[in-house]
């Protein structure tokens, strides 16, 4: 097993554990160290394809996704003065083994893919990329909080760039950039969202959003 | 048989559960500001105990009375059995699900003694003990089958054993299982997040209130029974993670002998922290804790099929 594949299957086992919490402050964690481990993934890939660009995309990662995205939630959250999220219809324990057999329906997927040729990471990547979508939907359909749905929406962009990093030879560093400049000014804008919710409904539990159609 | 190995895992065995109960004690004392009692503090309490004399209820029968010997011999069995240190010599028959099911009696036996005294805390604590027990067995059983898939044998001693060093793929495994071993025993042995140990508050506590009844010697043999099981599961983690280590860089048995020691105060350390920092979960919460338990569990058998193409 090579590094990039190693800190991928990291990264979708952090998303797994991710789902398995209803903290709000615990789920953010886990989706700080799911990144860090993407941006691992970015720089090891770098090391082996000898493409040195990757490394100043991961650093870019860690910074943006990893920190900044993070700490932004976080004081989204406390200054809404939510902790955590019951979830809806699954209860949060199952929805976490439920995304254990994701990971394995992901594995089943990712053999089926064609293989990059000289690229020995294309089978776990897809694995933990595929896995992570999943785990990032689920996520956000089990969840009430639109915290929650912030995070779910971030987990499944791990995936799509994870995606994207393992099964080709890499994108240019000005679309990877603009990409991340895109999650960025989306998590600022659902951050702003959220507070408007939190001012016209005084909650902001999504399942109850409907309740709009009648004013 | 070899006696000196067995006089050495003997001497261990007398040591160190005492030893790993007051290194608890005194870490999580001196992290409050407090003195807190010495190390050999637990032996102290029970050679106290032992000289008390003791109340029995009166609906009580002989299964009371039986039930902490009982609890006690199953303990040792276990401990004689399980390869909680690199060192233990192996025994034949030492199967996977005979330590689990010998763990599950000793449960059962508590259980009962606690009914049998007619008292309501002891009732509704071991409803509770019943069902935390219910929720990780499953984490226990997955994260020993995870290694015994590995082995291709559900021998214990075959399990554990330092052979050839399997090279870093069965690194991944060992940890895994460990983190579902170390999480499991926290819920198996009452420990903080699940259960507050030092509680004194009835409707709080889950062990404490099924030894509510016991005074006297009978406290003194639960007592020791505890601080065995501790060290033994304690033990079991850190043969785990050794596992880890020596798949990485094999070292010399001599040191594994000391890690493996050493490495069971140094949980009892970190337990202590975690007791520091953390509180006590809500009892509805503690699901959602034994969970990751079985994830943890289940993470360790994917990686082990995935490993070995079972």
């Amino acid at each position: 097993m090579s590094y990039p594949e190693l800190f991928a299957i990291a990264s979708a086992v952090m998303a797994i554990l991710m789902i398995g919490s209803g903290r709000l402050r615990i789920n953010l964690l886990f989706y700080a160290f799911q990144t860090v481990f993407a941006s691992a993934v970015t720089a090891s890939c770098g090391l082996v394809s000898g493409d040195h660009q990757l490394y100043s995309i991961g650093l870019a990662i860690l910074l943006v996704k990893a920190i900044g995205v993070s700490a932004f939630i976080a004081w989204i959250t406390k200054r809404i003065g939510v902790t955590s999220d019951p979830g809806t219809l699954i209860p949060v324990p199952l929805s976490m083994h439920a995304s254990i057999v994701f990971l394995v329906v992901a594995h089943l997927l990712a053999s089926q893919l064609p293989h990059l040729k000289g690229q020995d990471h294309s089978l776990g990547g897809a694995t933990a990329a595929i896995s992570l979508l999943l785990t990032g939907t689920l996520f956000m359909l089990a969840r009430k909080v639109a915290v929650s749905q912030i995070i779910g929406f971030l987990t499944m962009e791990n995936g799509i760039y994870l995606f994207a990093l393992t099964q080709t030879r890499g994108m240019p560093m000005m679309v990877e950039l603009g990409i991340l400049l895109d999650v960025l000014v989306v998590v600022m804008i659902a951050g702003l969202i959220i507070f408007r919710i939190k001012r016209s409904f005084e909650h902001i539990d999504v399942t109850l959003l409907t309740e709009l159609k009648e004013y | 048989m070899n006696v000196g190995e067995w006089l050495l895992f003997a001497a261990v065995l007398l040591v160190v559960p005492i030893l790993t109960a007051g290194t608890i004690r005194k870490i999580k004392a001196r992290l409050q500001n407090r003195v807190g009692p010495p190390l050999l503090q637990p032996l102290y309490n029970v050679v106290k105990l032992w000289r008390k004399g003791e109340t029995v209820s009166e609906d009580a029968t002989w299964i009371f009375r039986g039930a902490a010997v009982i609890n006690l011999a199953v303990v040792l069995v276990v401990a004689a059995l399980l390869p909680w240190v690199s060192f233990k010599p192996g025994l034949t028959g030492d199967d996977i699900f005979l330590f689990i099911y010998l763990l599950a009696s000793a449960r059962f036996f508590g259980i009962l003694a606690a009914l049998d005294t007619g008292s309501p805390f002891s009732a509704f604590s071991s409803s509770r003990e019943a069902t935390l027990s219910l929720l990780v067995e499953p984490a226990i059983v997955l994260s020993l089958v995870a290694l015994a898939l590995g082995a291709h044998s559900t021998s214990l001693g075959s399990i554990f054993a330092y052979g050839a060093a399997a090279g870093p793929a069965a690194a991944p495994v060992w940890i895994v299982a460990g983190c579902g071993l170390f999480l499991s025993s926290l819920v198996e042995l009452s420990r903080m997040p699940v259960d507050d140990p030092t509680t004194h508050l009835e409707l709080t506590m889950v062990h404490e209130a099924m030894l509510i009844e016991n005074s006297g010697p009978n406290l003194a043999l639960a007592e020791i029974a505890y601080t065995v099981r501790l060290t033994f599961l304690y033990g079991l983690t850190v043969q785990c993670f050794l596992h880890a280590v020596y798949a990485v860089a094999p070292v010399g048995m001599t040191l594994l002998a000391v890690l493996s020691v050493l490495g069971i105060f140094l949980l009892a350390a970190g337990t202590a922290l975690l007791e520091t920092v953390t509180v006590k979960l809500k009892w509805t919460r503690c699901p959602e804790f034994i969970a990751y338990a079985l994830t943890m569990g289940l993470f360790a058998c994917m990686a082990a099929i995935f490993r070995g193409g079972v």
